[in-house]
């Protein structure tokens, strides 16, 4: 596997795996929502790599959503992304401070909470 | 819109065959805006609304109120808030010699109203027919409006109103108050409104307009303080006259300074929101009244009293300006353009700035009292409204472009997930944090931040103590005895290597980076300090540093130096250094530290099988490295084998009972499982060993309220560990 520069894929790649567990099977059946998330390296809007965490389906891909309409888009950048992913920065915060943008149905963005993302562990 | 209209809403709302100023709001409109004869006739210019069908009327039948047991109102009905409106009406009469005159009449004691307590029993304003009641009851709502005051709910007769009638108050009077209260902000209107519709037992469909209590729970204080300056059983205009009354005896001065010196001491500097609004009141009766005042005296005491309470700490004030903040936060839209938003102005340069704003120059008000003589007053209600829109008063702005914006309901139902709290509280902590956030990322960037109060600062060998104290376990004093030794000798490089380690398992990475940085600084070759720093690097997840550093390594290990290119640092590939080493692990596959670097370079690339089997050959040759064990773990959990990261981490403790990380890589495992409940004990272990542990803080809370324990986050919040380990006991 290429080095990759953002730090989101590592927290992607856990979320790929984390869904395929039974807790992250409860996951799709507690949301049942489709989240775009737009993660850019350095700043808002520019060089963005699209994920999709299809919580219906259960899976995170890479790229545009094939599927039609997402409930809901967020965009951050890199280093944002991971801190609210990982329960450093509540995701008020990052809406007050604009480090989250939020795109789509309300409701759906309300259920996009820190607890839907695994936590890495430390070496 | 025409203020007539909103009134008397056309003919629609005349009581059949009577005059239209029998209608109970076109009699007040009528006194409201008929003291210039030029308004009126500009006002009958303004086409009436076109009666359409049979619209909501305010009275049914004049004939079917009579009819109705109790309202012939043989018992009289005391109303505070009449004498308010006596007393304001007092003060309308003698517009034309301004206020000083007016002040001259109080001092006199002419129209002055009997003090609240000596109440005569008898009050005529509330008898005679319903309509009358109504009348006047809709009056000193009006005129509270005047004095800006909060309009106190007063007990009325029973007035027989039908649904519609009930409606049409309702709406209208919600209009009329948006008018009234154009300066105010929206809740303040509200909570106006609703005291005079619950006055008159009208309530339907307010709630979901108007105030909801308990949601916004600083609005409700709000509403409530500037309830509580008005004494009980007293019409706020009646204090002031009680003041006045005061002056009389006691104070040898009068005249508009004397009033404003009598407020200040009255309500003191403290509630600013209310004196606000109170100054506010003055500023806006002044220029109701001052047609022909030039002195601006009174104006200019409001613009100092502003300024006292710009340099007023109340909690109120930081609120309002967390509420600006929240209302330039959303002022745009749901989106926000700027990558970070700077934090709002200070607290005094707001105060200042709103001030100038709102209050205006007193050319302004000058401009303002010329040319209300020429407009209708209804023309100057919208004016008002319309520039204070442009000027922007916080409270306002909020309300309505949260309400517009769907925020709160957003932060309700986040407050019911995981995040807890009240929604109120949830912004405002929210705030909070975020400031404490930002001070503390200006300390933590890569700069080692040395404790407060250390005790082993002046202790004769610190290092040796260190290194005893870090082989008991305690790792915490360990850290402390070590931050002496590199305090003492900045380049005692095994002095900051074990400070790094111990930072690294007391699960703080960022300080275990600084001090492996000091480290590497004093001893650039240092392999055990590269590794470590590979390491923390990759568990923050920062990939090309960790990579550089782990490249280090290689290349300043003795045995495999040779097979690094110097040529390959400039540009670090993942898979090169990977071949690299597993070419290392091939020349000495004896060496268990190739491995464990192996399995970190499959960890970065998430490639954890292949890290797992790397671990797992160099534990065959450490079997008693707990951190290794710890890292095995880690990587297991990464890849979401829980069960196995659980024994791993298991088999670390053994090793090593105060081995934070690994405690808390046990929380995560279970909470990775969801079993946030089994998780709890295994944070509040790690933090009661290291209570600086700020992750496991961050985890801990989540588990708490994914758990339900909602009732214990305020413990979190506040770190108290006493209580969480008596709730979670391991």
């Amino acid at each position: 596997m290429a080095t990759t520069q953002l730090k989101s894929d590592a927290i992607m790649d856990m979320m790929k795996q984390h869904l395929s567990t039974d807790a992250g099977k409860e996951l799709t059946e507690k949301i049942g929502l489709v989240y775009q998330i737009n993660v850019a390296p350095k700043k808002l809007g520019f060089e963005e790599v699209t994920y999709i965490v299809d919580l219906k389906k259960g899976e995170v891909t890479k790229g545009k959503y094939e599927g039609g309409k997402v409930d809901a888009t967020f965009s951050f950048k890199d280093d944002d992304f991971v801190k609210v992913a990982t329960g450093k920065m509540n995701p008020q915060i990052a809406f007050i401070r604009g480090a989250m943008k939020i795109k789509g149905s309300l409701s759906a963005a309300q259920k996009f909470t820190p607890d839907i993302f695994p936590k890495p562990s430390k070496l | 819109m025409a203020m007539r209209d909103l009134v008397n809403g056309g003919a629609a709302c005349a009581v059949p065959g009577s005059s239209s100023s029998s209608n109970p709001l076109g009699a007040l409109t009528n006194a409201l805006l008929g003291s210039s004869s030029k308004t009126q006739e500009r006002l009958k210019e303004i086409p009436n609304a076109t009666p359409s069908g049979p619209g909501p009327q305010f009275y049914s039948q004049d004939q079917h109120l009579g009819s109705i047991p109790g309202s012939e109102l043989d018992q009289p009905v005391l109303q505070p808030g009449a004498q308010g409106a006596d007393f304001f009406r007092g003060f309308r009469s003698v517009d034309q010699n301004g206020l000083g005159a007016a002040w001259d009449e109080v001092q006199r004691g002419g129209p002055m109203p009997p003090m609240g307590p000596m109440y005569e029993p008898v009050q005529p304003t509330f008898e005679g027919p319903p309509q009358r009641v109504l009348s006047n009851f809709l009056h000193s709502f009006v005129e509270s409006s005047r004095g800006g005051i909060p309009f106190r709910p007063a007990p009325v007769p029973v007035l027989g109103l039908s649904q519609s009638d009930k409606q049409c108050i309702r709406d209208r009077s919600s209009i009329m108050a948006r008018h009234f209260f154009a300066d105010r902000g929206e809740e303040f209107i509200n909570s106006q409104v609703n005291a005079l519709l619950s006055s008159l037992d009208i309530d339907d469909g307010i709630q979901a307009r108007g105030h909801m209590p308990g949601r916004f729970r600083e609005l409700d204080d709000y509403w409530n303080e500037s309830q509580a300056v008005t004494k009980p059983g007293l019409h706020p205009a009646d204090s002031w006259a009680a003041e006045f009354d005061q002056h009389q005896h006691g104070m040898n001065h009068g005249g508009p300074d004397a009033w404003v010196n009598s407020f200040e001491q009255q309500h003191g500097v403290n509630g600013w929101a209310t004196e606000f609004e109170q100054g506010q009141s003055q500023l806006m009766s002044n220029q109701m009244r001052s047609t022909n005042m030039q002195n601006l005296a009174a104006m200019e005491q409001t613009r100092k009293l502003a300024h006292t309470l710009s340099q007023d700490g109340n909690p109120k004030f930081q609120n309002s300006r967390f509420l600006q903040f929240v209302s330039k936060m959303s002022r745009g839209e749901l989106i926000m353009d700027e990558n970070e938003v700077k934090a709002g102005p200070a607290p005094g340069d707001w105060a200042t700035e709103y001030e100038q704003q709102y209050l205006g120059p007193p050319s302004w008000a000058d401009q303002f009292a010329n040319e209300k003589l020429a407009r209708g007053p209804e023309q100057w209600a919208d004016e008002f409204a319309s520039a204070n829109r442009q000027q922007e008063s916080a409270e306002d702005q909020w309300v309505n472009e949260f309400s517009k914006l769907n925020v709160d309901d957003w932060v309700d139902e986040f407050a019911e997930g995981p995040v807890g709290g009240s929604s109120a509280d949830a912004w405002a902590n929210a705030y909070d944090e975020f400031l404490t956030e930002r001070s503390a990322e200006k300390q933590n960037s890569g700069v080692y931040v040395f404790s407060d109060m250390n005790p082993y600062v002046g202790h004769p060998e610190p290092m040796k103590e260190g290194q005893e104290l870090f082989r008991k376990g305690l790792l915490s004093e360990a850290a402390l005895a070590l931050e002496a030794e590199v305090m003492k000798n900045p380049e005692n490089a095994e002095g900051w290597r074990l400070l790094g380690v111990t930072h690294a398992e007391n699960d703080d990475d960022q300080q275990a980076i600084a001090a492996m940085m000091r480290a590497q600084e004093a001893d650039p070759s240092n392999l055990e300090v590269l590794l470590a720093l590979g390491v923390s690097h990759t568990n923050e997840l920062e990939q090309a540093t960790a990579l550089k550093y782990l490249y280090g390594w290689l290349r300043n290990h003795p045995k495999y130096g040779s097979i690094a290119p110097p040529e390959l640092a400039d540009s670090l590939y993942h898979t090169d250094i990977a071949r690299l080493f597993t070419e290392a692990s091939q020349m000495n596959p004896e060496d268990a530290d190739v491995h464990i670097v192996l399995g970190v370079l499959f960890n970065l690339s998430r490639e954890f099988d292949r890290a797992i089997t790397s671990f797992q050959t160099a534990l065959q040759l450490k079997p008693n490295d707990y951190s290794l064990w710890n890292k095995l773990g880690a990587t297991q959990a990464n890849s979401v084998q829980s069960a196995d990261a659980i024994s791993a981490y298991q088999q670390a403790l053994d090793l090593k009972p105060n081995y934070v990380r690994a405690w808390a890589n046990m929380g995560i495992s279970y909470a990775n499982q969801g079993m946030y409940k089994e998780s709890i004990p295994y944070y509040v272990r790690a933090l009661a060993m290291n209570p600086k542990a700020d992750n496991a803080w961050q985890y801990l809370r989540l588990s708490l309220s994914c758990a339900s324990r909602h009732d214990l986050i305020e413990a979190c919040e506040a770190r108290n560990l006493d209580l969480l380990q008596k709730e979670f006991p391991l």
